[in-house]
C-alpha cells in the first residue's frame, strides 16, 4: 500500500501528461490524480504495514514504513501540494510546457512521500536523492538561463549536502546495533561506539550541516534564494513550503532516531548548531528586509523562517521538538500563502517588486487578505499559527538552563520577528491604504483585467458614472479557495496550538 | 567437469585462432563470427564462474605439465571469472552498439582487419585476467597496447593518427618501465611465476635486505601502469585518444584496455609482493594521494570542455582516480570498493562512449556543446541512455556509481584511520559535486531547445558542410533497423548490468568478496 501510494502519483502524472486530450479533461485527471493520492495517503497513516522491497546488504535493506512523525510531515505536504496544484490549473494556463510541468509535479509529489515514508537512513538518502532530482526540473521550468543556473545550484548544494549527510550514515551503519530501522533514540551499538564519540558528534555535525543545506542553513544556503524564487509561482511554494522541509526531516531522522539526542546533547556540536541556527534566522531576515523583489524577499525569509525550525531541534528537549515541528506545520502554511499570493501578482498584474504593489488591496481584496493573515502569521501574532510556535521555542529555550545559550533565542526571536514586521507588513499596508492622491485606476491601467472594467469610450463624457474597481483583478476560485484554505490553515494552528503540542508530545515520545 | 579446467586457456588460444580467422573472412561475415564467438566465450567464462564458486576454490593450471619453476600457469578463482565474464559481456555490447559508427567511420575493406585486432584484443585480455606469470604478462600487455593502437588508428582522419601516435608512445613508455620493474624483480627473487616470487619476497622481507629494492621495482611497476591506464599526473592523453577513436574503440579502450593493466598492477600488489608487505610499504600512500588528486583534476578538466566525448572521456581519468584511492586506502573492503568501481565503471563508461555519438550525428555530427542543444529529443533512446549513464556517474541511488561511492565511504570507515577517512570522504563528496556540474549541465543541454531545434537534420548538415570541400562525398545512410535494434540490445544489456549492480550490489560484493579470499 505504501508502494502504490508513492508510485500512484508518479505513473499516473506521467500517464495524464503523455495521452494526447483537451487542456480541459487533462485538468480534471490531475485533480482527479491529486485528491486520490490524498486518499490513498490518509488511508497509509489510517493502516499501512511496512513494505520491504528488496536487500541491499545482508543486514540492510530497502524498505518504507510510516511512524508517527512520517504521518505529521505526510499530511503537511499533502495540504499544501493540494493546495498549489488546484491553484497551478489557473497560473499555469497559457503557459508553455504546462505537461512537462504537472509531470515533475507529481513525480516530485511521490518523492516526497516516499521520503516522510522511508523506514530507514539508507532509503531516507535515496528518496532525499529522488526529491531532489524531480523537483530540480520545476526550477527549470522557464527555461533561461537565470534559471538554469539556479537549478544547477540547486542540485550542486543538496548533493553536496546529501552527501555530507552520507558520511555520517555510512558511519553510524558501522558503529550502530541494527541500523536497518529508525530507534526513537538511537541504533547505536553503545559498545562499539565506546571511544568513537568525538569522531561520531563529528560526523553527526557533518550530516547537520550536510542535511541542513537543504533546509537552506547557514553555510550551504546560496542556493536557495537563486533558486526557490525563480520557479513558477506553485513550485515555489511548494520548495520553500515542504521540499526544503525534507532537510529538516533528514536531520531529524540522523539526530534523534539514528544518533541518539544523547550523544549530541551538551557538546560542542549542539552549540555550534544552536550558533549556525541562530545566525542563519538574524541574517535570512536582514537580507529578506533589504530585498525588492517579492518572491526573492520570501526566499530570504524561508532561510530565516526555517531556521527557527532547525533552532528548536538543536535544543534537544520536547519543548523545542514541538515548537520546531509546530513552525514547520506554521511555516509551511504560511510560506505557502505568501508565494501563492506572490503568484497571483504576478499572474494577473505582471508586477514582481513590493513597492509597486500599492493599492491592490482594492483590486483583489480577498488575495491581500490572505498575505495579511500569512505575514502576520509569520511575524507571530496570535492567535496565529507562528505564535504558538515561537512561544514554544522560547520558553523551551529559556527552560534549557544553559547560560547564555538559554537567553539569546528568544532574543534572536524577538529581533526577527520585528523585522518579519518590517518586510512584510508595510506591503500589505500599502496595499489597502495607498495614501491621499492615489489613483488605482492610473497605477494599474496597464492591466487587461482592469481596463475591462474601465468604459471604452474616452472624450468628452466627462461626468460619467464612477466606475467601482473593488475586486476588479480578483483571480478565479482555482486561486482564491487554496489561499484561503491555506490561511485557514494556519489560523487553526494557532488556535489549536496546545491541542496539536499536545498530540505532538506523544509523538516525540522517546526521543528526547 | 574437470574439463571445464581447460577453459581459461581455450579462452586465449581460441581467440588468437579468431583472429588470424577474421582476416580471411569478408566484413560483415567478421562481425558475425566475432559476436557469436564472444557468445561462446561468455558461456566458457560462466561455466569457469560456475565451477570455481561451486567447488570453493581456485585452480592452477600448469601448461605441459611442467612443473612450477620451469612452466607456465593459468590460475582461476572466482574474481578472475567473474572479472572475464563482466569484460568479455561488455566487449560484447561495445561491438553491437558502435556497429553503425564502425560502418561510417573505417573503411569497408578494413572491417575484418578491424574484428582481427578486436580478437586479438581479446586473448590479451583474457591472458592478463588468467595468467599466473609475470612475463606472461608482459607479452600480453604489449599485444594488448599494440591491437589497442590498431583499433584506434583504424579510424583514417588526422587527428585519429596523431591520437594513435600519441597514444603509443606513451603506452610503450609504460611498458618500457614495466618491464624495467619485472627485471629487478627477477634478478631479486630469481623467478617469473607469480607464486615462487612471491615466497622469495617473503624471505627477503624477512632478512630486511633488500625491501629497498623491492620498493622502487614496485614504484616503477605502477608508474609503468599509470601511465598506461591514466593515474592522475598521467591522464592528459585521455581525451586525445578517447574523443578521437570510433565508439567501439572509444569503448573498449576506456572500459576495458585501461582497466586490465589496473588489474594486473593489482595481481602484483596481491600475488606477487603479498598484500601484507604491499600495505607497509610507502607506495599505498602515493596511490591513495593520487587518486584523489585524479578524481578532482579530471573532474575539473571535464568541466572546462565543451565537446561532450572530450568531457567523457576526462570523466574517465576521475573515475580511475577512484580505483586507486580505494587501491591505496590500506583497508580489505577498499580493494572490495576498487574492483566494483572497475566493473561498475566499465558498465557505465562503454555506454557513454557509445551513445554520445548518436546524439552527436543527430546535431550535424558535431560534438559541440552548443551544436548538441535538443539532441535529447531528436534521439529519443540515446537521450534516455545518456541521462541514466549521467546519473549513474553523479552518484545517485540506485545506479552502480552510487554503491560504489557508498562502498569506498564503508572502507573509510572500516580502515578507521583520520588521516584515510576524512580525505575520502571529502574526495567523494567534492567529486560528486563536480560530477554532477558537468553530467548533469549537459543533460540539461541536450534537452533545451537549441538553434534549430527539432528542425536539424543530420544528413542536410552533413550535406551542406562537405558539398563545398568534396562534392563526391556520399550521403551517409540513414540508420538500418538492424543497426538500431543491435543498439537497443548492446544499451539495454548495459543499463540493466548499471542497474543490477546498484540494486543488488550485494551479490557483486560477495563474489568480490570470495574472489579476494582465493586470490592471493
Amino acid at each position: 500500500m505504501l508502494l502504490f501510494t508513492i508510485l500512484f502519483p508518479i505513473l499516473a502524472g506521467v500517464a495524464a501528461s503523455v495521452r494526447p486530450m483537451p487542456r480541459r479533461t487533462r485538468l480534471q485527471c490531475y485533480a482527479a490524480v491529486m485528491l486520490l493520492t490524498d486518499a490513498f495517503a490518509v488511508w497509509c497513516m489510517l493502516y499501512a504495514p511496512p513494505v520491504r522491497l528488496f536487500a541491499l546488504t545482508e543486514t540492510l535493506d530497502f524498505h518504507f514504513a510510516l511512524d508517527a512523525i512520517g504521518c505529521v510531515f505526510l499530511s503537511v505536504v499533502l495540504l499544501v501540494y493540494t493546495a498549489a496544484c488546484f491553484y497551478a490549473f489557473e497560473y499555469m494556463s497559457g503557459q508553455e510546457r504546462e505537461e512537462a510541468f504537472f509531470t515533475f509535479y507529481f513525480a516530485s509529489l511521490g518523492a516526497v512521500m516516499s521520503a516522510c515514508m522511508a523506514g530507514n537512513l539508507v532509503t531516507f538518502y535515496f528518496c532525499f536523492e529522488l526529491a531532489t532530482l524531480s523537483s530540480m526540473p520545476l526550477v527549470l521550468h522557464e527555461g533561461t538561463k537565470e534559471a538554469i543556473s539556479a537549478a544547477l545550484k540547486y542540485l550542486f548544494y543538496s548533493i553536496g549536502g546529501a552527501l555530507l549527510g552520507l558520511l555520517a550514515v555510512v558511519c553510524l551503519f558501522w558503529y550502530g546495533a541494527d541500523a536497518n530501522q529508525f530507534a526513537a533514540g538511537g541504533f547505536l551499538d553503545a559498545g562499539r561506539a565506546a571511544g568513537h564519540e568525538s569522531l561520531l558528534r563529528a560526523v553527526v555535525f557533518f550530516g547537520i550541516v550536510g542535511f541542513g543545506a537543504k533546509a537552506g542553513m547557514y553555510p550551504l544556503h546560496g542556493w536557495l534564494p537563486a533558486a526557490h524564487p525563480i520557479a513558477p509561482a506553485p513550485a515555489s511554494a511548494l520548495l520553500s513550503g515542504v521540499i526544503a522541509k525534507m532537510g529538516v526531516l533528514g536531520v531529524i531522522r540522523l539526530v534523534y532516531f539514528s544518533a541518539g539526542a544523547a550523544l549530541v546533547r551538551g557538546t560542542w556540536v549542539q552549540y555550534t548548531w544552536m550558533c549556525l541556527a541562530m545566525g542563519t534566522i538574524f541574517m535570512g531576515s536582514m537580507m529578506a528586509f533589504r530585498e525588492k523583489v517579492m518572491k526573492k524577499r520570501l526566499a530570504y525569509s524561508s532561510i530565516s523562517q526555517i531556521s527557527y525550525i532547525m533552532l528548536g531541534l538543536s535544543l534537544l528537549n520536547a519543548g523545542g521538538l514541538t515548537g520546531g515541528l509546530l513552525h514547520f506545520a506554521a511555516h509551511a502554511v504560511s510560506k505557502g500563502t505568501l508565494f501563492l499570493c506572490a503568484g497571483v501578482f504576478i499572474h494577473k498584474l505582471g508586477r514582481r517588486e513590493a513597492s509597486r504593489l500599492r493599492g491592490v488591496g482594492q483590486l483583489m481584496p480577498v488575495t491581500m487578505w490572505c498575505f495579511l493573515i500569512a505575514s502576520l502569521s509569520l511575524v507571530g501574532i496570535p492567535p496565529l499559527g507562528g505564535f504558538a510556535s515561537k512561544w514554544y521555542l522560547s520558553v523551551s529555550a529559556v527552560a534549557n538552563g544553559m547560560g547564555v545559550f538559554s537567553i539569546l533565542p528568544p532574543v534572536i526571536l524577538l529581533v526577527s520577528a520585528f523585522l518579519t514586521a518590517g518586510y512584510l507588513l508595510p506591503v500589505a499596508v500599502d496595499a489597502f491604504f495607498p495614501g491621499r492622491g492615489f489613483s488605482v485606476k492610473q497605477e494599474f491601467g496597464d492591466c487587461p483585467d482592469v481596463q475591462k472594467r474601465l468604459p471604452a469610450s474616452t472624450g468628452k463624457t466627462k461626468k460619467q458614472k464612477a466606475v467601482s474597481l473593488n475586486g476588479a483583478a480578483e483571480p478565479s476560485a482555482f486561486m482564491t479557495v487554496p489561499l484561503v484554505a491555506l490561511c485557514a490553515a494556519a489560523l487553526c494552528v494557532g488556535l489549536c496550538g496546545s491541542w496539536f503540542a499536545e498530540a505532538l508530545g506523544g509523538v516525540i515520545r522517546g526521543l528526547v | 567437469m574437470d574439463f571445464i579446467r581447460n577453459f581459461p586457456l581455450f579462452t586465449i588460444i581460441l581467440s588468437l585462432f579468431s583472429s588470424v580467422l577474421c582476416m580471411l573472412l569478408d566484413g560483415r561475415w567478421a562481425k558475425r563470427y566475432t559476436v557469436c564467438y564472444e557468445c561462446l566465450l561468455i558461456a566458457l567464462s560462466g561455466a569457469v564462474l560456475w565451477y570455481v564458486s561451486a567447488t570453493g576454490e581456485p585452480f592452477t593450471y600448469v601448461m605441459g605439465e611442467f612443473p612450477a619453476p620451469w612452466g607456465n600457469e593459468i590460475r582461476a578463482g572466482v574474481l578472475e571469472a567473474l572479472l572475464a565474464v563482466v569484460f568479455l559481456t561488455v566487449l560484447l555490447c561495445s561491438v553491437l552498439g558502435g556497429w553503425r559508427f564502425l560502418l561510417i567511420d573505417v573503411e569497408h575493406s578494413k572491417i575484418n582487419l578491424y574484428f582481427t585486432l578486436i580478437n586479438l584484443l581479446t586473448a590479451a585480455l583474457m591472458a592478463l585476467i588468467w595468467t599466473n606469470d609475470i612475463f606472461t604478462g608482459y607479452v600480453f600487455l604489449e599485444i594488448l597496447t599494440l591491437s589497442s593502437c590498431g583499433i584506434l588508428i583504424v579510424r583514417e582522419i588526422g587527428r585519429t593518427t596523431l591520437a594513435a601516435v600519441r597514444y603509443m608512445v606513451l603506452n610503450l613508455l609504460g611498458s618500457g618501465l614495466f618491464l624495467l620493474g619485472v627485471i629487478l624483480l627477477y634478478s631479486l627473487t630469481g623467478h617469473l611465476l607469480m607464486v615462487p616470487m612471491r615466497a622469495a619476497i617473503l624471505e627477503i622481507v624477512a632478512a630486511e635486505g633488500g625491501v629497498t629494492t623491492i620498493t622502487f621495482s614496485l614504484a616503477v611497476l605502477t608508474i609503468g601502469l599509470g601511465i598506461k591506464s591514466g593515474l592522475f599526473p598521467f591522464h592528459f592523453w585521455m581525451p586525445d585518444t578517447y574523443g578521437t577513436a570510433t565508439p567501439t574503440s572509444a569503448a573498449i579502450l576506456s572500459a576495458l584496455a585501461s582497466k586490465a593493466y589496473i588489474l594486473l598492477l593489482f595481481k602484483i600488489y596481491w600475488r606477487v609482493v603479498g598484500i601484507e608487505v604491499f600495505q607497509q610499504l610507502p607506495i599505498h600512500y602515493l596511490l591513495f594521494g593520487l587518486g584523489i588528486l585524479g578524481m578532482i583534476f579530471g573532474s575539473v578538466s571535464a568541466i572546462r570542455e565543451n565537446n561532450i566525448h572530450r568531457m567523457v572521456a576526462f570523466s574517465s581519468a576521475a573515475q580511475t582516480g577512484y580505483i586507486y584511492m580505494g587501491l591505496g586506502m590500506g583497508s580489505p573492503l577498499g580493494y572490495v570498493a576498487a574492483l566494483f568501481q572497475l566493473i561498475a565503471h566499465a558498465v557505465t563508461k562503454s555506454l557513454l562512449f557509445l551513445t554520445t555519438p548518436r546524439l552527436a550525428r543527430v546535431s550535424g555530427d558535431s560534438l559541440l556543446f552548443q551544436n548538441l542543444q535538443g539532441s535529447g529529443f531528436r534521439d529519443r533512446s540515446a537521450g534516455i541512455f545518456f541521462t541514466l549513464c549521467a546519473l549513474s556517474m553523479v552518484g545517485i541511488p540506485v545506479f552502480a556509481g552510487f554503491s560504489a561511492k557508498l562502498f569506498f565511504a564503508v572502507a573509510a570507515v572500516e580502515s578507521g584511520e583520520l588521516g584515510v577517512l576524512f580525505p575520502t570522504m571529502l574526495a567523494l563528496a567534492v567529486s560528486a559535486v563536480l560530477n554532477a556540474l558537468y553530467f548533469i549541465r549537459t543533460v540539461i543541454r541536450i534537452y533545451t531547445a537549441g538553434r534549430g531545434g527539432s528542425e536539424i537534420s543530420a544528413p542536410r548538415i552533413y550535406a551542406e558542410e562537405h558539398n563545398d570541400a568534396d562534392s563526391a562525398e556520399p550521403l551517409p545512410e540513414l540508420e538500418t533497423r538492424s543497426e538500431r535494434r543491435s543498439y537497443w540490445v548492446s544499451a539495454l544489456i548495459l543499463t540493466g548490468m548499471n542497474l543490477f549492480l546498484g540494486l543488488f550490489s550485494w551479490v557483486a560484493v560477495d563474489f568480490i568478496r570470495r574472489g579476494l579470499d582465493m586470490f592471493a
